[in-house]
């Protein structure tokens, strides 16, 4: 019993000086990404890197726990909402990257950027003998009752961004047609992935406000799904990369930020199917010449996101 | 020696348990207590407290573990009754078949129902009909947890109907009592405080679980506390002091539930002299021997062989939409997993190395804590008996943040936080209610004339509890440290929370493959960790099989 308890002491003590590195990067998925990019940098700066990985909310709860001995210096995540919180708190560090210059002046601040973006898509699978729908309203018809599935805007910061993004276009409209998805049986079953899984395993045929990168991402490994981004309009949902003012390796994480917005960076957002922030790097997907962008203030919507979420679930909860 | 274990118990609770706890409490009230700040005090009770909906969540949560409880002891007590009355040949596979569902992490448990019973699920391709609309239904929660809860139960129950013997229903029969009546009136009630005390443990582990309520939960719009605590972290905006406030309530409800327990568990003291755990029984007629034999496959087919059948076949799934046809099943997702890197080996170390340490602490732990608690009973022990089954009622994500609080502070000259130990503090604090109850529940059954009979022989409290005690306690702590070894090997929701920048664990490694890949790669691992961890038990099992032929031969 003592010598176990002896030897997690040690542990204790000698354990802190392993993960000493001149960099701490927490960042949202997809893992593969922020792996290569930390590699990258690495490789080019000789700067260490040490990265936490994890999604959205799990990332800002560790930040947010840790704020009374700050750990972390730059904030990778899928939610442009979190960088407006922190900038309107703030805890942001005012960068902006030189590099930046190639981004669209909706994806950048002074204190925040967009590292890429989803776009927001309807994705069907292709088995389900389903007509191929074209725009968010194709799926109120009679065709696809019962069949369709949607990311909840309270789990899910994307599907927030779309809600947002269509009733900045529409108004009123916008709400009578997530009322006319539900009395054609949408269901609101999760996050994003439990909205997506249902389809591909053929129970629901179609996603309203599928993360497009991922489901691409499964077509490409062979799954039977198709993505359309509806050529009325559909919403991005940028990305954003932030340095905590709270950061003691402003330096370096300054750096940092300049090699994920580099070209080089860039390619390794390019490479996981998701929209480069910058407009002068291709992907293999639909970029920003293919996608017919509705322009909408973040800043304002993200003021009104607990009455969206509520007027949400009132015009889909029956 | 006594106040120095009630010490070393106290102190031992309070560091694991107790800070990271107290820590959550601090945070609902004071919201920034993060920035160690006393700023704005309770301004976030009453919001949260008065949020619409939150009476229907409280009322849901307390009538699904009300359900899930009385399900799983159904299930289990009759089980767990014939398993000690009756001499099952390889007793200890079934057992160990039963320790299945602890491996399997509750979220893929329920993703394998739906792809089993949904439209267009497995049982549809294969026999033409789904079960959807039992499986999205309030039943259909309560079946799926309670398949994968009462094991706790079994175990406890069987080991306390074995300790019991035959002798005293042989009384009974003698006079006339039949088996109905002396199941009923004479093995029931000694087995009482043990049933008890795994069904306080369901109770609470039902109300704290989010998986389940989440995946299946969530398509007829069936709202939890935790899946209302859940929102709260899952993306944005993060809302930590709103979440510590809800979870109160979960702290709330576990008090409550503990206090009904303490109750009816006075009403019920056994103890058993002469204790015999070895004999089992009498022979059985082979129409008897069948139908035993019946009932235990089925409940192993429907509770570990279906979810297990399914995760295995998804594993093997190319792709998700390709269904289960010859061209679509390959070994791509298992070999996608190791080839890549050495990760999801390291990984698994990582987990096994954490899941044997937290299996022997708490085990420790738990022995010094039972007997502090049974044996030298006070007010202030009763409080250290409810201390022991607190995490267990707070979400593990609100456990996580509590333990960042706690560790995350320039105070200690040096903190297990950013290392691999906070995940092992995580386990200690998350895992501790499990062998705490099941010790607890057969220490009350222990008669105290075999400690004084030791005391006037001179020995010393520590001697008691290691030569005297824990002997008799073996068989509950080795299932109980399996159990804890099980849950550890898959633990995921703190892992994920806090796992140092570089490490990972089976589950977070799960989860990543999970969260933008493919289900079926999520699949596979979980397959794998299922296999490697259950293997373990399945040669812990032998070992003590063997051992203890050994010593009583």
């Amino acid at each position: 019993m003592k010598s176990l308890i002896a030897a997690v002491a040690t542990a204790v003590v000698m354990a802190p000086a392993a993960y000493a590195a001149d960099l701490v990067v927490y960042s949202a998925g997809p893992k593969p990404l922020s792996g290569a990019l930390a590699k990258g940098f690495t490789a080019k700066s000789g700067i260490k890197v040490s990265l936490f990985q994890s999604n959205s909310g799990k990332v800002m709860a560790r930040y947010q726990a840790e704020k009374s001995n700050p750990q972390v210096d730059v904030i990778i995540s899928a939610s442009w909402g979190h960088a407006i919180t922190l900038d309107k708190a703030g805890e942001l560090l005012a960068y902006v990257s030189p590099e930046a210059s190639k981004i669209p002046a909706s994806l950048k601040t002074g204190t925040y950027a967009a590292q890429g973006a989803a776009a927001l898509a309807i994705a069907y699978n292709t088995k389900s003998g389903l007509p191929a729908p074209k725009q968010w309203g194709d799926l109120t018809k009679a065709a696809y009752k019962n069949q369709i599935t949607m990311p909840d805007p309270a789990k899910s910061g994307s599907a927030l961004t779309l809600v947002q993004g269509l009733v900045a276009q529409d108004g009123k409209k916008a709400w009578e047609l997530f009322g006319a998805l539900a009395n054609n049986g949408m269901i609101v079953p999760g996050a994003n992935r439990a909205a997506l899984n249902p389809v591909l395993q053929g129970a629901k045929g179609v996603v309203f406000g599928a993360v497009d990168y991922i489901a691409l991402g499964l077509k490409a490994k062979g799954e039977s799904i198709e993505v359309v981004h509806p050529s009325g309009g559909t919403v991005l949902a940028p990305r954003p990369i932030m340095i905590a003012k709270s950061s003691e390796n402003q330096d370096a994480a300054r750096k940092f930020v300049d090699y994920v917005l580099s070209r080089e960076g860039q390619k390794h957002v390019a490479a996981r199917l998701i929209l480069p922030a910058r407009t002068d790097v291709s992907a293999d997907r639909p970029g920003w010449n293919d996608l017919k962008i509705i322009d909408f203030d973040y800043v304002a919507a993200a003021g009104e996101a607990a009455e969206t979420k509520k007027m949400f679930a009132d015009n889909t909860r029956k | 020696m006594r106040p120095a274990l009630f010490g070393l118990s106290a102190v031992t609770l309070i560091v694991i348990v107790g800070f990271p706890v107290v820590a959550i409490v601090l945070f609902a009230l004071f919201p920034h207590i993060n920035e160690l700040s006393f700023r704005e005090p309770f301004s976030v009770l009453l919001p949260n407290l008065t949020r619409p909906r939150l009476i229907d969540a409280t009322i849901n949560s307390l009538s699904l573990s009300f359900a899930v409880t009385l399900v799983s002891a159904l299930i289990a007590v009759p089980l767990a009754y014939m398993r000690a009355k009756f001499p099952l040949r390889f007793g200890q596979i079934w057992d160990a078949g039963f320790l299945v569902p602890f491996l399997i992490p509750p979220y893929i448990g329920s993703l394998a129902w739906m792809q089993l019973l949904q439209k267009n699920g497995f049982v549809e391709q294969a026999l033409g009909f789904n079960l959807a609309g039992f499986l999205f239904s309030f039943p259909g929660i309560v079946t799926v947890m309670s398949l994968h809860l009462f094991p706790l139960i079994y175990f406890t129950t069987a080991n306390a109907f074995a300790i019991i013997g035959t002798r005293y229903g042989d009384v009974a029969r003698v006079f006339g009592g039949g088996p109905v009546q002396v199941f009923i009136r004479i093995y029931l009630p000694m087995v009482f405080p043990a049933l008890l005390s795994s069904c306080l443990i369901v109770f609470i582990l039902t109300i704290e679980e989010f998986g389940t309520p989440e995946i299946l939960g969530s398509r007829f719009g069936y709202e939890v506390i935790v899946t209302a605590i859940h929102e709260k972290f899952s993306d944005w905006p993060i809302d930590l002091p709103g979440a510590s406030v809800l979870s109160l309530i979960l702290i709330v409800i576990a008090f409550f539930a503990f206090q009904a327990h303490q109750r009816l568990s006075d009403k019920f003291q056994t103890a058993i002299e002469s204790q015999t755990v070895d004999k089992r029984g009498q022979p059985l007629s082979p129409g008897y021997l069948f139908a035993v034999i019946l009932i235990f496959g089925t409940a192993l087919f429907v509770a570990v062989v279906m979810p297990l059948a399914t995760i295995t076949i998804s594993a093997f799934m190319d792709t998700l939409s390709g269904g289960v046809t010859a061209s679509n099943l390959s070994f791509n997702n298992l070999i996608g997993i190791f080839d890549t890197s050495s990760e999801a080996w390291q990984a698994i170390l990582t987990s096994l190395t954490l899941a044997v340490l937290a299996a022997v602490f708490t085990v420790l732990i738990a022995l010094v804590v039972a007997f502090t608690v049974v044996r030298l009973r006070s007010a202030a022990t009763v409080f250290l008996d409810f201390l022991s089954i607190l995490p267990n009622s707070v979400p593990g994500m609100a456990v996580a943040v509590g333990l960042i609080l706690t560790w995350n502070q320039t105070i200690w000259p040096i903190s297990p936080y950013n290392t691999p130990v906070i995940l092992l503090l995580a386990y200690l604090c998350l895992m501790l209610p499990y062998p705490v109850r099941m010790i607890t529940a057969a220490l009350r059954q222990l008669p105290k004339s075999l400690d004084d009979a030791a005391y006037i022989s001179g020995a010393g409290e520590i001697t008691v509890i290691w030569k005297v005690l824990a002997p008799l306690l073996g068989p509950i702590a080795l299932a109980a440290g399996f159990i804890v070894f099980a849950i550890s090997t898959r633990e995921l929701v703190s892992s994920i929370m806090l796992a140092p920048p570089g490490v990972e664990t089976v589950a977070t490694f799960v989860f990543h493959q999970f969260d933008q890949g493919s289900v079926n790669t999520g699949m596979a691992m979980s397959l794998v960790a299922i296999v490697v961890s259950g293997s373990i038990i399945a040669l812990g099992q032998r070992l003590q099989g063997r051992s203890r032929t050994g010593s009583t031969s």
